[in-house]
C-alpha cells in the first residue's frame, strides 16, 4: 500500500505515483470493494485460527467448534476485514502508524459516476444516497419475504414451506424492515438534509459518517444469510425472545450478531448528527430556529444513544447463553426469563420514537411548504419532541401487559402509555391547523404526508386501545397487534419515508420525478395498504394469534383477501422504483427550489455544491414563515450583502 | 364562514356515521363467554367511541381543507402567515389529556376488578410444552387432562406453568390471555357465563408448532362437570 491509494479516485496521478504494476495490482490493493472482499476472506481465516489454536492451547475438545467459528471469524473479523479493505480505516492507521495522512481537504466529495458510490465517500450527500439506495435493496427483500408468507397465509395449513421457513421468513422480514428499512432510512434523508439545513458544509465526523454507512450493509447480509444456516434462518420472531431463542439453530446467532453491527452504525450515526446539530449550525441558527427536520433528528439520536445499547446487551447476553452456557435467560442455572424481555423492551420501545420521529420531522417540512403556511404552533411541536423522548423511557412495559411481570407495573406502565398519547396529538392536530386556510398543493409528498396523518390517527387510536390493560390483556399477540404496529410503521413511518424521498428528489438529483407516477404510486399504495391491514383487526380480535403458518378455517376468506391486498401493495412498489430510476436517468432537469421552501437546502443549486454552501449563511429568522411580508430565514451570502450595503451607504 | 362551518360539520358527521357503522355492523368481538370479557367490551366500546370522534375531527377537517383550499401547481402565493393560537392548543393537550387520563381510571378499575379472586376459586393448572396444552386440576387430586373443562359460573383460576419456552394461554372467547414462562409463575382468572365449546390457543411464539398449539374448552353445567371429574379422576 502506498499513499497513492489515498488520492481522489477522478484525479489524475501525477506520472511518479504510478502504481508499478498497473490498474490491476491498483483494483487489487487499493481501498474498495475488490480489497474488502479479499481481506474479509483473510479475516475470516485468521478469527478461524484464533479459535483454533485457543482451544488447543488450552485443550478444549472439539477444536472445531462450528458456532464458535462461525461467530469470531465470520461475523466479527471478516466484517472487520471488509471495512478495513474497502478503506473505511484507512486515515486513521495512517495516523496511528505516523505516516502522512491525506489533509482533510474533503476531495473525496462528490459522486462522479456510480462507481463513486461503492467507494468509502466522506461527503453527507453521497452517503445520505448510499443509505437510501441501500435500504431500498432490503426494503425489497423484505417485502418479498412478507409477499411469500402472504402466500403462504392465502390458506390455513401449510401449502409452500415448513414452519421453519415460515418462522424464519416472519423473523427475517420483521428484522430487515426495522433494522436495515426504517432506521437506516431515515438516518439517510436525515444525513443528506441536517447538514444543509443546519447551514453546515458537512457532518461534524464525516469519516466516523462513512464508517457509520459501511456497518450497515454488513448487518443486512448478515440477516439475509441467516437463510443459508443449516436449521434455517432465525425463527424466533424479530423480538428473539428468550429460551425460545436460546434453542433455536444456528440462524438465531445471524441474528445475536446483525444487531450489534447494526445497533453500531445507528450509535455513531447519532453521535455524529448530536455533535453536528449542536456545534455546527450556521450563525444565528438558534434552536428555536432549527426546522422541524433537525429537532425531530436531534430527539432521535438522544433516543439512540440512550437505548441501542439495551438491544446490544440483550443480544449479547442470549448468544453467551447460546454458545458459553452462561445462563442469563435460562431459569435451570438461575437465570431470569422476563429479563431479557424487559432489557430488550427498553431498547426497543424506544426505537418505535427512533421508528417515527424523523417521520413527525419530514412530515412537517412538507405541510408547511405545501400548505404555504407557518408550522402552526412551532414551539410545541419541538417540545412535544421532547416530551415524547422523556416519556418514551418509561412506557417499555406495556409490551409485557401478559408477559407474568409485576402486577404493581401495569397501572404506571399503562398511565405513562396513554399520556404518549397527548404530545403525539397535539402534533396530529398542529399539522391539521397548519392545513387550515392554506394554499394547499396537492403533489405526492403532501400526498403521503396527509395519508401518513390519517393513517397515523388509526395507528395511535389502536395503540390507545392496546394502552388500556385489559384491553390489552384480549387483543395482545393477536393479529390486532400486526395492524397496528403496520398502521404505525407503514401507514406511519414508511409513508413519511416516501414523501420525504418525493420531496428532497428534485435536490438529491437536480431531476424533477414524475407526479403523475408519484399519484400513481400513492393511491395504489394508500387503498392496498389498507386493504391489507385493516382487516387484520378484525381477524386478530376474534381470535387470530400472529406468527402461525396455520389458523382456524373460519378466517380464511379474510385471510385471501389480506394476501391478495398484500400482493397489489408489493406491485405498487414498481410504480415508485420505476418513477425513481427513470427520473434519475432521464427526468427533466428540477430547479433549485421547486417548492419555495424557506429552509436552508432549498436556497442552494440542485443537486448542492460540493462544499454545499459558497459562502456560510447568516440565519436571521425562523423557517417556515410562510406569507409574512419580507421574512426571510437567512441571508445566503452575508458578506456580499454587507459589501453592497457599504457600498450604496458610500 | 359560516357556511364553511356548516360544510365542516357536515363532512365530520357523514365520516363519523360511516365509521360507526364500519364498528357496528361488524361484529368485531368474539361473542363473550365470560365475566372478564363483560367488563373488557365495556372498555372496548368506550375507547371505541373516542376514537370515532377523534379520527371523524381529523379527517373531516384534512379533506375539508383539501377540499376548500386547494390550489393549482402554478399557484404563486402563500397563505396567511398564522403561527399557532394557544388557546387551541391549549384545548387540544388538555381534551385528549382527560380523555386518556379517563380511559386510564376505568382501565384499572377493571383490571383490578378482573384481578380479584373470589371465595375458593376453582383451582386449575395450565401447562404449556411444546406443543400442547395440559390441564391439571388441583382440587381433585391433580388429574390431568388434554381437554379443558370448566363449570359454568363459577370463577376458575388458572395457574401457568412451562416446562420449556414461553407459550400463552388464550381462550378468545373469555378475553383473558396470560403467559406460561418458565421458571415463574403466572395466573389468571375466568369466570366463564355460558356453556359451549370454545378454543384455547397458543398466542406466544414457542417454536416450529406454535401455529397448531391449539386444545379444546368446554364449559358444562355444575352437574355435568362433577360426572365429567369423576370419570376422569380414577
Amino acid at each position: 500500500m502506498t499513499a497513492t491509494h489515498h488520492d481522489p479516485p477522478h484525479t489524475e496521478y501525477p506520472a511518479h505515483f504510478e502504481p508499478p504494476h498497473g490498474p490491476t495490482w491498483k483494483a487489487f490493493f487499493g481501498p474498495g470493494i475488490v480489497r474488502g472482499a479479499w481481506m474479509a476472506g483473510v479475516g475470516f481465516v485468521l478469527g478461524m485460527l484464533l479459535v483454533l489454536v485457543l482451544r488447543r492451547w488450552w485443550g478444549w475438545e472439539p477444536y472445531w467448534k462450528t458456532d464458535v467459528i462461525l461467530v469470531v471469524g465470520g461475523m466479527v473479523a471478516a466484517p472487520l476485514g471488509f471495512l478495513g479493505g474497502i478503506g473505511a480505516f484507512d486515515y486513521w492507521l495512517y495516523y496511528i502508524s505516523g505516516r502522512p495522512t491525506r489533509p482533510e481537504d474533503h476531495s473525496g466529495h462528490g459522486a462522479h459516476s456510480w462507481k463513486d458510490y461503492f467507494r468509502v465517500n466522506t461527503d453527507h450527500k453521497v452517503i445520505g444516497i448510499q443509505y437510501l439506495v441501500t435500504t431500498f435493496v432490503f426494503f425489497t427483500i423484505g417485502g418479498l419475504m412478507a409477499m411469500f408468507f402472504r402466500a403462504e397465509l392465502a390458506q390455513p395449513g401449510l401449502q409452500f414451506v415448513d414452519s421453519q421457513t415460515f418462522n424464519g421468513l416472519v423473523s427475517v422480514h420483521a428484522t430487515l424492515m426495522i433494522f436495515l428499512f426504517i432506521i437506516p432510512a431515515f438516518a439517510g434523508l436525515a444525513n443528506f438534509a441536517v447538514p444543509l439545513m443546519l447551514g453546515a458544509p458537512d457532518m461534524a465526523f464525516p469519516r466516523l459518517n462513512a464508517l457509520s454507512f459501511w456497518l450497515l450493509p454488513i448487518a443486512g447480509v448478515m440477516f439475509v444469510s441467516s437463510f443459508l444456516a443449516p436449521g434455517g434462518a432465525f425463527g424466533a420472531g424479530w423480538t428473539g425472545y428468550a429460551p425460545l431463542a436460546e434453542g433455536q439453530p444456528l440462524g438465531q446467532t445471524f441474528f445475536n450478531m446483525g444487531v450489534q453491527w447494526a445497533g453500531a452504525s445507528s450509535i455513531l450515526t447519532a453521535l455524529n448528527f448530536l455533535v453536528t446539530i449542536i456545534t455546527m449550525r450556521a450563525p444565528g441558527m438558534t434552536f428555536w430556529r432549527m426546522p422541524l427536520l433537525v429537532w425531530a433528528n436531534f430527539t432521535t439520536s438522544l433516543l439512540v444513544v440512550i437505548a441501542t445499547p439495551f438491544i446490544a446487551g440483550s443480544q449479547f447476553f442470549v448468544m453467551f447463553d447460546r454458545i458459553m452456557h452462561t445462563s442469563f435467560f435460562t431459569p435451570e442455572g438461575g437465570g431470569y426469563v422476563l429479563g431479557y424481555q424487559h432489557i430488550f423492551w427498553f431498547y426497543s420501545h424506544p426505537a418505535v420514537y427512533i421508528m417515527m420521529l424523523p417521520g413527525f420531522g419530514i412530515v412537517s417540512e412538507v405541510i408547511s411548504s405545501m400548505s404555504r403556511k407557518p408550522i402552526f404552533g412551532y414551539r410545541l411541536m419541538a417540545l412535544s419532541l421532547m416530551g415524547i423522548l422523556v416519556l418514551g423511557f418509561s412506557v417499555w412495559a406495556h409490551h409485557m401487559f401478559i408477559a407474568g411481570m409485576a402486577d404493581w407495573l401495569r397501572v404506571p406502565m399503562m398511565i405513562t402509555t396513554l399520556l404518549i398519547a397527548i404530545p403525539t396529538g397535539i402534533k396530529v392536530f398542529s399539522w391539521v391547523a397548519t392545513l387550515w386556510r392554506g394554499r394547499i398543493h396537492l403533489n405526492t409528498p403532501m400526498l403521503f404526508a396527509l395519508g401518513f396523518v390519517t393513517m397515523f390517527v388509526i395507528g395511535g387510536l389502536s395503540g390507545v386501545y392496546l394502552g388500556s390493560v385489559p384491553i390489552d390483556i384480549a387483543a395482545s399477540d393477536t393479529y390486532f397487534i400486526v395492524a397496528h404496529i403496520h398502521y404505525v410503521l407503514f401507514g406511519g413511518s414508511v409513508f413519511t419515508i416516501f414523501a420525504g424521498i418525493y420531496y428532497w428528489f428534485p435536490k438529491m438529483t437536480g431531476r424533477m420525478y414524475s407526479e403523475r407516477l408519484g399519484k400513481w404510486h400513492f393511491w395504489l399504495t394508500f387503498v392496498s395498504f389498507n386493504a391489507t391491514f385493516f382487516p387484520m383487526h378484525y381477524v386478530g380480535l376474534r381470535g387470530m394469534p400472529r406468527r402461525v403458518f396455520d389458523y382456524d378455517e373460519a378466517f380464511g376468506d379474510l385471510n385471501f383477501v389480506i394476501s391478495i391486498a398484500s400482493f397489489v401493495l408489493g406491485a405498487s412498489f414498481i410504480v415508485f422504483v420505476y418513477n425513481i430510476v427513470t427520473s434519475w436517468v432521464r427526468g427533466p432537469i428540477a430547479d433549485a427550489n421547486p417548492w419555495r421552501a424557506h429552509t436552508l437546502e432549498w436556497q442552494v443549486s440542485s443537486p448542492p455544491p460540493i462544499f454545499n454552501f459558497d459562502e456560510i449563511p447568516q440565519v436571521v429568522g425562523g423557517p417556515y414563515e410562510y406569507g409574512v411580508p419580507g421574512a426571510r430565514h437567512a441571508i445566503m451570502s452575508p458578506g456580499r450583502e454587507a459589501k453592497e450595503a457599504e457600498e450604496v451607504h458610500a | 364562514m359560516r357556511k364553511g362551518i356548516v360544510q365542516l360539520v357536515a363532512i365530520g358527521v357523514v365520516i363519523g356515521v360511516l365509521v360507526t357503522l364500519v364498528a357496528v355492523l361488524f361484529q368485531w368481538l368474539p361473542t363473550s363467554a365470560s365475566e372478564e370479557f363483560d367488563r373488557i367490551q365495556d372498555i372496548y366500546w368506550f375507547a371505541t367511541i373516542m376514537s370515532i370522534v377523534i379520527f371523524s375531527v381529523v379527517v373531516a377537517v384534512v379533506v375539508y381543507s383539501v377540499w376548500k383550499w386547494r390550489v393549482p401547481a402554478d399557484d404563486d402565493l402563500d397563505g396567511p402567515p398564522i403561527h399557532g393560537n394557544t388557546g387551541l392548543e391549549i384545548v387540544w393537550t388538555a381534551v385528549p389529556a382527560i380523555l386518556v387520563i379517563a380511559l386510564g381510571i376505568v382501565s384499572a378499575f377493571v383490571l383490578s376488578k378482573n384481578g380479584e379472586a373470589g371465595n375458593r376459586p376453582l383451582e386449575v393448572k395450565a401447562i404449556g410444552q411444546q406443543f400442547a396444552w395440559k390441564f391439571e386440576y388441583s382440587d381433585y387430586g391433580n388429574f390431568t387432562t388434554g381437554e379443558l373443562v370448566l363449570p359454568v359460573d363459577r370463577e376458575a383460576r388458572f395457574t401457568m406453568e412451562s416446562v420449556d419456552v414461553i407459550h400463552s394461554f388464550w381462550v378468545p372467547n373469555f378475553g383473558q390471555k396470560m403467559d406460561a414462562v418458565p421458571g415463574i409463575e403466572t395466573s389468571i382468572l375466568v369466570t366463564p357465563t355460558r356453556t359451549g365449546e370454545f378454543a384455547v390457543v397458543c398466542a406466544e411464539l414457542c417454536g416450529l408448532g406454535h401455529a397448531t398449539m391449539r386444545a379444546k374448552a368446554r364449559v358444562v353445567t355444575q352437574n355435568e362437570f362433577d360426572q365429567w371429574v369423576k370419570e376422569n379422576r380414577a
